[in-house]
């Protein structure tokens, strides 16, 4: 049997391949998205004191970092009973907002357009940030400007821009001085203007959306605070591929409605419901379960973004007008936080006791998708069980089968051009797919190597 | 002047902090032409020259080993980004569990899988450890940070393209940490949850593990001045890496026995968690492990059991 890779797939995060085997007329018998690498945190966070998986876990992802500090410092607060203070709140979630702003902008801009906007058949050496700097400098300056508003306003709140470490159990470990708020609104309001423009772009990539490409039909889950696009808190949904509420779950009890398992061909674990349906998470999917996105400009996005696809769809490539409009709303959601002094307050915290509840589970909004954090701990809180659910486990059916969907369309007599293989990756990278964050590893009985070196550090 | 970054077993924080250098990439790029970086662009295999590659990320499976091995071939500098690439950094962690315990836990041991689940073979296999990349080829520069700051990579890449080595501080996180110290009574380490730790004197003073004396700076004291103990994410300091005996552990328990008066035996009983608390980004380095009183090989051992 003839194989063919691609390897590594790229403009994505972390690392996978695809593996299309061809019968022996040389048309697609199956194709596979492959991930190539696991880590095993669930394994090695077991004995860790609870309060370090929120400076552990974002180590899981560069991209995301601040989705597993919240989601494993929600779990926190459950564990040790201290619900954070409002001020404590808002300010998580104005760092959500910073994750979301960055990541959506480094999605959409960096990763995901340069095969719209420089073309998917474009020489490989051209499509990418690289290019889009030579081609719209313009465009590509906003791009890195939006995405820096992002970084810096999680650096302002977490401590670093990548990696941050302030959130503990019951709040958020310092507060926002007026000065830095009066800063980072200052940043935020150009943001708005750039997102508000680039709409327009976005709009454009809608139109000419083919919504066969990637085909797979799917249920759908995601977070909804009262009918609307929330990515701090609020209760998970579930919506059956036809567009029917069958499961709503907030905490502990989200294993009755999920589980997981895994083929031999990948590191990557699939998630599905638990009646076998299979389901997507991230964009496409909370904008399927939201009613409305809760911000003005966003809001009158959405219409648009209806009337060309529906109130419901499965349509792969609408993930990336979906991501769009939510780096809109957060952007106006930031403005919006940001412009209200109370955001000030000092009372950033409810004081942390000791284990008041021996098991945790943090859920939030990742960008890419729900994110779940169970942790079970002994009665000093150290961990005894873990268990992360993150998007891409989530996402990777419809990887899979996108995958094999278009594969069967661009392979020619046995052989895929370079330009047919990047249209499979075009659908890996509409689901935005954050590998490290999939895969959580290794070794043991270090060889003894006697060592000696002086070390250049820089 | 061609420019690389290879992507190991780690987050994509590294590079993702390159591209934090915002609107100053815009200014390298007219320097130097990025020929090969998978998050970023499409080109699938490094090409032939490379004047500087970047290497991130830590080795754990047989493909990272192949991938740190021909961009070393390629490469005339090679330089180590991050604390993963300098030290394994947090995949250092998995030395703590078998890769079996590893496989079954992730594949068979959690609540939404079975407890047949299927361990995949059909894929890269794991190395018998990780490894920081330094301890397999050799490395021409180490730049560490979980990720290296934005600040700092600012003068070290620019610097790096034109041939030149920036002269930087070498200090460690409590020289830039702008808290005082003050006399310390009735020491008992806290976990990190106990109480609010005030806003002016040292955290490990008020019996918080801080390891800012024991690590490498460069972050501007980032969690210290946030009202968070520093974690050690940057890797040891020079002092540390310099000299054989001094090490991780031993060199905090001197530190908070001179600091309290108590004596070292008496500080120890008190800590809890040593391998996520200290060395969660150096578990996986030989450099590390080989000093004679290290605690990573009780660790490692302990938990192989
Ligand atoms: S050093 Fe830190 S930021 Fe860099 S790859 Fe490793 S975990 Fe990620
Ligand atoms: S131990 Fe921590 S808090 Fe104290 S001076 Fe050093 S960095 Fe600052
Ligand atoms: S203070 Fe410590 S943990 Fe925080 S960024 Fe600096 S080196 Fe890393």
């Amino acid at each position: 049997m003839k194989e063919i890779t691609i390897n590594p797939v790229t403009r994505i995060e972390g690392h996978a391949k695809v593996r299309i085997n061809l019968d022996d007329n040389d048309n697609v018998e199956s194709a596979h998205f492959q991930v190539v690498e696991l880590r095993g945190f669930e394994k090695f966070l077991i004995g860790s004191a609870v309060e370090e998986a929120p400076r552990i876990t974002p180590r899981i992802c560069g991209i995301c970092p601040t989705s597993h500090h919240i989601a494993a410092a929600k779990a926190c607060d459950q564990i040790f009973g201290a619900e954070p203070t409002d001020t404590g709140k808002k300010l998580r979630e104005l760092m959500m907002l910073g994750q979301f702003i960055h990541s959506h902008s480094l999605h959409f801009f960096m990763l995901a357009s340069p095969d719209f906007l420089i073309g998917h058949d474009a020489p490989a050496e051209e499509r990418n940030i690289v290019g889009l700097v030579k081609k719209s400098p313009d465009l590509a300056k906003k791009a890195i400007s939006a995405r820096k508003f992002g970084q810096r306003l999680t650096e302002a709140l977490g401590g670093k821009p990548i990696h941050p470490t302030t959130c503990i159990p019951g709040g958020i470990s310092n507060s926002l001085t007026e000065q830095k708020r009066a800063e980072l609104l200052e940043m935020a309001r150009p943001t708005l203007d750039i997102a508000r423009e680039g709409w327009s772009v976005a709009r454009g990539i809608m139109n000419n959306t083919d919504t066969d490409f990637g085909a797979v039909e799917t249920a759908f889950m995601g977070i909804e605070k009262n009918g609307r696009f929330s990515v701090y808190d609020g209760d998970v949904s579930i919506l059956s591929k036809e567009n029917v509420k069958t499961g709503s779950f907030s905490g502990v009890e989200y294993p009755d409605y999920l589980n997981e398992y895994s083929e031999d061909w990948s590191y990557l674990k699939f998630t599905r419901l638990y009646n076998g349906e299979y389901y997507r998470v991230g964009p496409l999917a909370r904008l399927n379960i939201a009613e409305e996105m809760g911000t003005p400009e966003a809001d009158s996005g959405l219409d648009e973004y209806r009337e060309t696809f529906g109130r419901f769809t499965q349509a792969t490539l609408a993930y990336n007008p979906a991501r769009y409009l939510e780096f809109l709303s957060c952007c106006e959601r930031a403005v919006s936080l940001l412009a209200d002094p109370s955001i000030c307050g000092t009372d950033t915290r409810t004081p942390a006791e000791g284990v008041v509840n021996e098991r945790g589970v943090g859920i939030i909004e990742a960008p890419r998708g729900t994110l779940i954090h169970d942790y079970s701990v002994d009665e000093n809180g150290f961990i005894t069980k873990c268990n992360l659910i993150v998007a891409t486990c989530q996402n990777n059916y419809g990887m899979d089968r996108g995958v094999e969907d278009v594969a069967g369309k661009v392979v020619e007599n046995g052989n895929l051009s370079e330009s047919a293989a990047n249209k499979i990756e075009m659908v890996i990278r509409a689901y935005d797919p954050c590998i490290s964050c999939a895969t959580h590893a290794i070794g043991k009985m270090p060889l003894n190597i006697e060592f000696c070196r002086n070390r250049n550090i820089i | 002047m061609k420019i690389a970054i290879e992507e190991l077993a780690g987050c994509s924080g590294c590079t993702i902090a390159v591209l934090d250098l915002h609107e100053v990439i815009l200014d390298i790029l007219n320097e130097a032409e990025i020929v090969y970086s998978p998050v970023i662009m499409d080109v699938k295999e490094p090409p032939d020259e490379i004047d500087i590659a970047f290497v991130t990320g830590a080795v754990r499976n047989e493909e990272n080993m192949e991938r740190l091995k021909n961009i070393r071939k390629k490469a005339k500098t090679l330089v180590a980004l991050g604390t993963c690439a300098c030290y394994g950094g947090i995949s250092g962690l998995s030395m703590l569990s078998s890769n079996e315990e590893i496989f079954n836990t992730v594949y068979r041991g959690v609540d939404t899988v079975k407890e047949d689940g299927v361990i995949p073979t059909d894929v890269p296999p794991f190395t018998y450890r990780a490894f920081a990349v330094g301890d397999l080829v050799k490395m021409d520069y180490y730049i560490t940070g979980c990720p290296p700051k934005e600040q700092y990579l600012k003068q070290i890449i620019p610097a790096l393209l034109k041939g030149d080595i920036a002269e930087l501080s070498r200090k460690s996180v409590c020289s830039e940490c702008d808290r005082k110290m003050g006399s310390v009574e009735g020491w008992h380490l806290k976990r990190r949850y106990e109480g609010k730790p005030d806003r002016e004197h040292c955290l490990l003073g008020q019996g918080y593990l801080c390891l800012g004396p024991v690590t490498f700076g460069r972050c501007n004291a980032a969690c210290p001045k946030n009202n968070i103990p520093c974690h050690g994410c940057n890797g040891p300091s020079l002092d540390i890496l310099r000299e054989p005996c001094r090490d991780l552990y031993n060199m905090m328990v001197r530190r908070i026995s001179d600091l309290t008066d108590r004596p070292e035996k008496e500080i120890e009983k008190e800590l809890y968690d040593v391998s996520h608390t200290m060395y969660p980004f150096t578990i996986g380095s030989l450099i590390m492990e080989d000093k004679e009183n290290s605690k990573i090989r009780d660790l490692v051992q302990e938990r192989s059991r």
